[in-house]
């Protein structure tokens, strides 16, 4: 059965298109057919993350309004045989998706993959709204500072009342998890960033993975390669880890995944972010 | 889910039409007798005082002393007049029956005129309507929410009791009635006793609120006090102070 997961946090800039690639990547390289979708509509960047900008031809939007088929839109990767995107709009707004429209993309895409992963845009508004609307699992994307765990807070209200689920009535919820991104543990051990612990208790969520911050991730996008392709660095390891967790393995949480390897002269400088 | 408010209200619809009330104003022309040609002399002389004001004003004539004015064929060659001079006849007021029904075939509606007339006409009905039966005291109900509250999140109990399993987060409000019991951390908002209660209270398990308000007396975060108990407390009112002290 397929599932629809929402990658959603509130707060712009924290990391959501990034981990939706990753995410995406890591369920495909499971070999689960996977389909990662752009919701922000008009600020469209996961197709450039996914590398595969040179390659729209038509979008979500023109699926929707009925201008294209949706294998027309839809994106092969060319390193994965598993993943498809389908990139959105840049020139349409948030208007030009509707409920009824995103229900008929979504049923169509759960009849052939197995994993849909959309990619909220930031806000609370109609795009936000809609990414999550339909989801059957939401990963909140938060990283270690107050204002990103007040506006996750916010966002995991919404999933808890205004999702097609919730609205259901039955005791039916989102089953949303945490993923920490940008964390930095020497930083947090210093207390200028929030702990895992403190992130944990005020959003009261199971935790899915902690992405360590890591310049290969910049690098990773400006490339547009999803971090997780890189297994050599730690936030591809922390993602695929967090993948595995997500499709419900039981993996031990590293803060910091492949750290035992670092060098003499690294361990003493202590870590570059 | 808490909230309960649907968001199927986010789905914009489009109503073939709308029905809302309005009141606007309009001028009364009193009219002393029969319409002859003094009066339009002096209605002329009027208007030319202030050209634009009146013009397609909406206008109500009263017809309280105009007593023989009751011919629809009148009230026709009146409006007419009127209506040529830009006015924008709609109605008449203080109408006797007879003119009442004048006016309406001149297609003229009538108005009921005035606070007096209003009440005549209730009388003259011989019924007040009977006052509605005073609405049972309402039965106190309690509300269990058993998640954490969520930032932007507002939960009421508008009667009773309010108990959340969970905590609270800093941008969520918690309201009651009555007392607020709260089996985890607060972090936002708590007001108890909204009502008027000042016998209400707020326990909760960790207190790190933004501000607590009991019947309308509240402090926020800022003067709460650097030793001020954080953990199993209660909030009550005594006499006009909001007290918070530890259960230990």
């Amino acid at each position: 059965m397929s599932k629809v997961i929402v990658v959603t946090s509130g707060k712009g800039g924290v990391g959501k298109t990034t981990s939706s690639a990753a995410i995406g990547a890591g369920l495909a390289m499971r070999g689960h057919k996977t389909a990662v979708i752009d919701f922000d509509v008009g600020l469209r960047n996961l197709d450039m993350i996914m590398g595969c900008e040179r390659r729209v031809v038509f979008d979500f939007i023109n699926v929707i309004q009925g201008d294209a088929k949706l294998k027309q839109a839809l994106i092969k990767d060319r390193r994965l045989e598993n993943l498809y995107v389908l990139p959105t709009s840049q020139t349409r707004d948030k208007d030009a998706l509707t409920k009824e429209g995103v229900k008929k993309v979504l049923d169509e895409l759960r009849e052939e993959f197995d994993y849909i992963v959309c990619d909220s845009p930031a806000g609370i508004e109609r795009g936000a709204h809609l990414a999550m609307y339909y989801a059957d699992e939401a990963v909140v994307v938060t990283n270690p500072e107050v204002s990103s765990v007040r506006d996750s807070d916010r966002v995991l209200g919404l999933l808890n009342s205004k999702t097609a689920l919730a609205e259901k009535g039955d005791g039916s919820a989102v089953k949303a998890q945490l993923l920490l991104t940008r964390f930095d543990q020497t930083r947090s051990a210093n207390g200028d960033m929030m702990s895992v612990e403190d992130v944990l208790e005020i959003l009261a969520i199971p935790l899915l993975g902690i992405i360590p911050e890591s310049t290969s991730v910049l690098k990773a996008s400006n490339e547009g390669t999803p971090v997780s392709l890189d297994e050599k660095s730690p936030a591809g390891k922390a993602y695929i880890d967090a993948v595995g967790r997500l499709v419900g393995e039981q993996i031990e949480m590293r803060v910091n995944p492949g750290d035992q390897r670092r060098g003499f002269f690294q361990r003493l400088l202590g870590r570059t972010a | 889910m808490q909230s309960g408010k649907s968001a199927a209200q986010t789905v914009a619809t489009v109503k073939p039409l709308q029905i809302r009330g309005r009141t606007f104003t309009a001028i009364a022309l009193h009219l002393s007798g029969r319409p002859d040609r003094a009066f339009f002399e002096a209605l002329e002389a009027r208007l030319n005082q202030t050209p634009l004001f009146f013009d397609n004003a909406p206008l109500v004539i009263d017809l309280e002393q105009a007593e023989g004015l009751d011919r629809a064929q009148d009230l026709l060659h009146l409006t007419a007049e009127l209506r040529r001079r830009k006015l924008s006849v709609f109605g008449i007021q203080s109408g006797t029956p007879a003119q009442a029904q004048a006016a309406a075939e001149a297609g003229l509606i009538s108005l009921p005129g005035g606070r007096d007339a209003a009440l005549e006409r209730v009388s003259r009905q011989g019924s007040r309507p009977e006052p509605a039966p005073a609405p049972a005291p309402k039965e106190p109900a309690n509300r269990l929410i058993a998640q954490p509250v969520r930032s932007g999140q507002t939960v009421f109990a508008d009667r009773g009791d309010l108990i959340v399993v969970g905590s609270v987060s800093s941008g969520a409000e918690v309201i009651a009635a009555g007392n607020i019991h709260i089996y985890g951390r607060l972090r936002g908002r708590a007001l108890a006793g909204v009502n008027g209660d000042d016998s209400a209270r707020i326990f909760c398990h960790a207190l790190d609120a933004e501000l607590l308000a009991i019947a309308g007396l509240y402090r926020t975060s800022e003067n709460l006090g650097a030793d001020t108990p954080r953990h199993y407390v209660q909030v009550y009112l005594q006499g006009e102070v909001l007290r918070i002290e530890s259960l230990k």
